[in-house]
């Protein structure tokens, strides 16, 4: 009769302990302020810009920055400002608010990932300069390879979509709680979030890579 | 005066606890005996804890990661190509590629895709085929027990491309296991911890899944399923080091459990070739197991991660 009760008041001071231990940790995450997205200039000298020997394709990127206009800071309004402007890429978003608010970004410079949540959902969006080649005796066995070499595959939890654009290799991940969430089991839904992946944002390494100055 | 509010608060975190303990929020009690597992020798002389059943989670659920939708017919392997024999003074494994007969076509790739590779557990681990092998959903009939000593002894075995209806480009078909099965120490859940590959950020933790971002070029992506969720060391936006406790090894699936198992993934950005000749570059999964296997032969040498 009294090991329950005993065991109950350990726990419940260890469950306190707890508490009090993980409030003690120190987040690692960045605070979520207003970031540093710079709207593009209305005109960009072709000779201002650098070389690029990162294979990625500035003019089409600031094309890009362009068409997003206005779009491209409210949207990215929730990610870290330091992260943005560390991020050596155009960053690429889908057009939807209620997605980007409170997506948070990780950037290591030439590459960045994003996390956003969904209702029983999580997003992923990252952009990478480098890719690593394959043996030549590899051969990729994929069903159908779409515009901007767009290629879907089904995973675990979800579904992962990779594509070429300004010569940057982007994903867009779907990843659902529970397995048989519909969503994740089709790639419909992952399809709707690249197709309306057309927001280009660049914090101050992007805008300087691409000739814009910082 | 406020002595009846202490008791009533104290009294409500008694609850909580029991309720809590009951329902494994706090972890399983400690094993007895269970200290160190023994350094896995070629003849395979680790030993397994024994049966790990619990009441309220009956064991030997080892189909789940397969659902019943995606079993595949099973690709023949490419014949052109034979497994490499493992390289003396390593421990006991099957080559990269080999396969449970039946399993899957396996990918005879002999490239260490993460040449530092911290090895994913803290302790000795074995990687084979939860499916396929003791207990699994299509594991012999005559061995029902996940528990089974055959899963926690050497020799490893490959089962990325074991048959799955998941896209895995390198697989013949195009689909396959997009990872490795990696049983920890015993068949006891909740026990063993399983550490960062490389330093990086966790980028994101799902309801089974963690993700870990390398913070080094080319920034692979680690993906960790089926450990303890709610006693994971680390949260979305953590920066870890490598070796660094991630979580411990369960059986979470998002709700039904699977095998006691980590199944890991390296996912990188490659540049290759498509079947018909077509160069394409994509975001996908690589296969784990000669990586696992040089990070095991260091782990056994002494060799630190960094
Ligand atoms: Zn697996």
């Amino acid at each position: 009769m009294r090991s329950p009760s005993i065991r109950a008041l350990i726990a419940a001071g260890a469950a306190l302990t707890c508490v009090t231990a993980s409030a003690q940790t120190t987040p690692t995450r960045p605070a979520l302020t207003r970031p540093g997205v710079l709207a593009a200039p209305a005109t960009v000298d072709p000779g201002a810009r650098p070389p690029s020997p990162d294979g990625i394709d500035w003019r089409g990127a600031v094309g890009g920055l362009r068409q997003s206009g206005n779009t491209g800071p409210g949207l990215g309004r929730g990610l870290d400002p330091a992260a943005v402007d560390k991020t050596k890429l155009p960053i690429l978003l889908p057009a939807d608010a209620d997605l980007m608010g409170g997506a948070r970004l990780y950037s290591f410079g030439d590459y960045y990932s994003i996390t956003a949540n969904l209702s029983g959902a999580r997003v992923s969006l990252t952009g990478a300069a480098e890719t690593t080649p394959l043996p030549a005796g590899s051969k990729l066995n994929l069903p159908a390879v779409g515009p901007e070499q767009l290629v879907v595959q089904r995973t675990v939890d979800g579904q992962l979509a990779s594509f070429v654009r300004y010569g940057v290799l982007y994903t867009v991940e779907l990843r659902c709680d529970a397995p048989s969430d519909a969503r994740c089991r089709t790639e419909g839904f992952v399809r709707g979030l690249v197709a309306k992946s057309t927001v280009v944002v660049m914090g101050k390494a992007a805008r300087q890579a691409a000739g814009l100055g910082a | 005066m406020r002595a009846p509010l202490v008791i009533l608060i104290l009294i409500l975190l008694a609850v909580l606890a029991l309720v809590g303990y009951n329902s494994g929020w706090f972890g399983s009690p400690p094993v007895p005996g269970a200290g160190p597992p023994g350094t896995p020798t070629a003849s395979g002389a680790t030993t397994p804890s024994g049966p790990a059943a619990e009441p309220e989670e009956p064991v030997g659920d080892g189909g789940v990661e397969q659902l019943p939708d995606e079993a595949q017919p099973q690709p023949a392997a490419d014949p052109a190509k034979t497994p490499d024999a493992p390289s003396a003074g390593s421990f006991g494994h099957f080559p990269a590629g080999d396969l449970i007969a039946k399993s899957g076509s396996g990918y005879l790739d002999r490239t260490v895709w993460s040449p530092d590779l911290c090895f994913p557990f803290a302790e000795a681990a074995f990687a084979n085929s939860q499916v396929y092998g003791a207990g699994g959903g299509m594991g012999p009939k005559d061995k029902p027990s996940q528990c089974d000593s055959s899963n926690y002894s050497l020799p490893w075995r490959d089962n990325f491309c074991e048959s799955r209806g998941y896209a895995s480009p390198l697989c013949v078909s195009g689909k396959g296991h997009q990872g490795q099965d990696i049983r920890p120490a015993t068949c006891k859940k909740d026990l063993h911890w399983v550490v960062a590959a490389e330093a990086g950020i966790i980028t994101d933790v799902g309801t089974y899944t963690v993700t870990l971002t390398g913070a080094a070029p080319p920034h692979r992506v680690y993906r960790y399923l089926h450990m303890r969720m709610n006693q994971l060391a680390v949260k979305e936006g953590d920066s870890v080091q490598a070796g660094a406790n991630l979580g411990k090894a369960s059986n979470d699936f998002g709700g039904t459990p699977t095998t006691i198992h980590m199944h890991f993934e390296i996912r990188s950005g490659v540049a290759g070739t498509s079947t018909d000749g077509k160069a394409v570059k994509l975001h996908t999964f690589l296969p784990p197991y000669q990586s696992l296997v040089a990070a095991y032969d260091r782990k056994r040498a002494g060799q630190a991660c960094h």
